[in-house]
């Protein structure tokens, strides 16, 4: 027999949580348990993991898979990111798809994420900040010290850009009020800082200073970071070398010659040029200060 | 600790390579990411503990059996060859290891096969050579001494020829040459050498539980997928 068979189940697309290293005694809460296999993966090595889902076939399909994995040391809670479920602080929280929850729910109702979206007046001389409410919550719930894990896709920085801004015009047109003028000089600023906190990696990681983490890391991440298969800290980039990933696929001449095409692409993008900020996907890790 | 990740489920092998920088220092981890991963992650452990038996590196290597395994690799000082090189340029290298592949392979009492001999799994300086990536490790009969050396000139073969379409005069005179330092004092119950390459492939494919690999075997391994006639023409430059 030249292929063998195994019963074993491979969470390998949780390789991205290798990069934080999970405590036996750990309690991780997880937003949205976007990726089961990280949320298996999570239950092995610590204490307990607590999953919050707003879907209710989401954590359905989730429970049925925990019974095959026979996962014990969990707990699962039908319910929003802003509310504050638990008594108990935890020693991580891991958000993976990140850009993608936080639009589903902007489309929901944006006043989950927002709140004071931009402050009125510059206070000793900082930037105009904007909040997000899900971030608040999450640093309530840690630990002095405990660990931030994030993901997301590239492209969903453009789509949510262009979300808040659209929000933002819309609150610009139905708003009643006489100081028309000073609203539209709000509604520069607030895609100004829309574009500056989305946009740029500065920007990203001001906003998670501004919510009140630490030591913040930033990685690039390929093809996916559903599926990592190489995994850049942009702060050693001087000591990592890029090779484009190799896609397995070899069945038809198109895909292969899109493949090659891909990689070639990739090489001059990351290789020579070093274009990180193009990466498909970002990892963010943080803590919460102590 | 800061890690990158450089590889992750290669060949469905469930486990993760980081690169961590700790500090000032620097190591590798590799990680499973399932019982299989586990197993051969074990196995790995097991080849580092064949090859570095009397040596002080062996202390640097550390398994954590967590739920899922964890292997310490040190960053080994020297030159590390990429994993598509080729005959050509690396003639000296290659000489030095079949040199070191027979010191090293017919001084042990135990024989081992380290299962995924190639160029990018060596670490080389001026003075010492270190082998890496004991994934496929198992013991075997002494009677297979230089099947790790044929695959090596395979892979190498493989890359030389998808670059240049076709092997030079010179590369031919190299393999052959390569040969002759390889079989020189082997014993005559050795199985492997008389039809080097066609014995190679078939090891492989008789022993395949052997190299633990959990894909199929012809993705994995260059020289399995390879038809007769190519080994046959191989085999016949080496020996003729």
């Amino acid at each position: 027999m030249l292929v063998p068979q195994n019963s074993y189940t491979n969470l390998s697309s949780a390789a991205g949580l290798g990069l934080i290293g999970f405590n036996e005694r750990d309690i991780v809460v997880d937003y949205g348990c976007m990726c089961f296999d990280s949320f298996v993966y999570t239950s092995r090595l610590s204490k307990k993991i607590v999953g919050i889902i707003p879907s209710y076939e989401k954590l359905n399909t989730l429970q049925k898979r925990l019974v095959e994995e026979d996962v014990k040391n969990c707990d699962l809670v039908n319910a929003n990111y802003n509310e504050q479920h638990f008594k108990e602080v935890f020693d991580c929280v891991i958000i993976n798809s990140f850009l993608e929850q936080l639009l589903i729910e902007v489309k929901n109702n944006k006043s989950i994420f927002f709140d004071n979206k931009i402050s009125p007046k510059k206070k000793d001389n900082s930037l105009e900040k904007i909040r997000i409410g899900f971030f608040k919550t999450i640093y309530k719930g840690l630990r002095p010290g405990g660990k931030l894990y994030l993901s997301y896709a590239n492209k969903f920085r453009i789509r949510i850009l262009l979300l808040f801004v659209k929000l933002a015009i819309e609150s610009f047109f139905t708003a009643f009020s006489l100081k028309k003028a000073q609203n539209f000089i709000s509604l520069v600023k607030a895609i100004y800082l829309f574009l500056y906190y989305l946009l740029s990696q500065k920007g990203f990681e001001e906003l998670l200073k501004t919510n009140g983490f630490v030591d913040i890391e930033k990685y690039a991440v390929f093809p996916d970071h559903k599926f990592p298969l190489k995994i850049i800290p942009l702060s050693k980039l001087d000591e990592c070398s890029f090779e484009p990933v190799l896609y397995t696929s070899r069945e038809g001449r198109l895909r292969r010659i899109f493949a090659g095409v891909k990689r070639r692409l990739e090489r001059l993008i990351f290789k020579k040029f070093r274009f990180f900020n193009l990466s498909p996907s970002f990892i963010i890790t943080a803590r919460k200060a102590s | 600790m800061l890690c990158e990740l450089i590889t992750n489920n290669t060949h469905n092998n469930n486990i993760a390579l980081y690169k961590c920088y700790n500090a000032n220092k620097v190591f590798y981890r590799k990680t499973a990411f399932s019982q299989w991963g586990n197993k051969v992650i074990e196995n790995e452990k097991k080849g580092y503990e064949w090859f570095y038996k009397d040596s002080k590196t062996l202390n640097e290597i550390r398994l954590k059996k967590k739920y899922f395994y964890e292997l310490e690799i040190p960053q080994f000082k020297g030159k590390k060859l990429p994993s598509e090189s080729v005959i050509s340029g690396n003639e000296e290298t290659i000489g030095r290891i079949i040199d070191f592949y027979k010191d090293r392979w017919s001084t042990n009492d135990i024989f081992a096969i380290h299962g995924d001999m190639a160029l990018c799994n060596f670490v080389i300086d001026e003075k010492n050579i270190k082998l890496v990536d004991w994934e496929h490790f198992h013991y075997s009969g002494k009677e297979y001494f230089g099947y790790d050396i044929i695959n090596m000139l395979f892979i190498l073969i493989y890359h030389e020829s998808k670059r240049t379409f076709s092997l030079s005069k010179k590369n031919m005179d190299f393999l052959k040459k390569c040969y002759v330092q390889l079989i020189e004092g082997v014993d005559s119950s050795n199985k492997m050498l008389e039809k080097p390459f066609q014995n190679a492939k078939n090891y492989l494919l008789n022993f395949t539980n052997r190299f633990l690999v959990n894909t199929n075997i012809y993705k994995k391994f260059v020289l399995s997928s390879s038809p007769l006639s190519v080994l046959e023409h191989f085999d016949s430059i080496v020996t003729r």
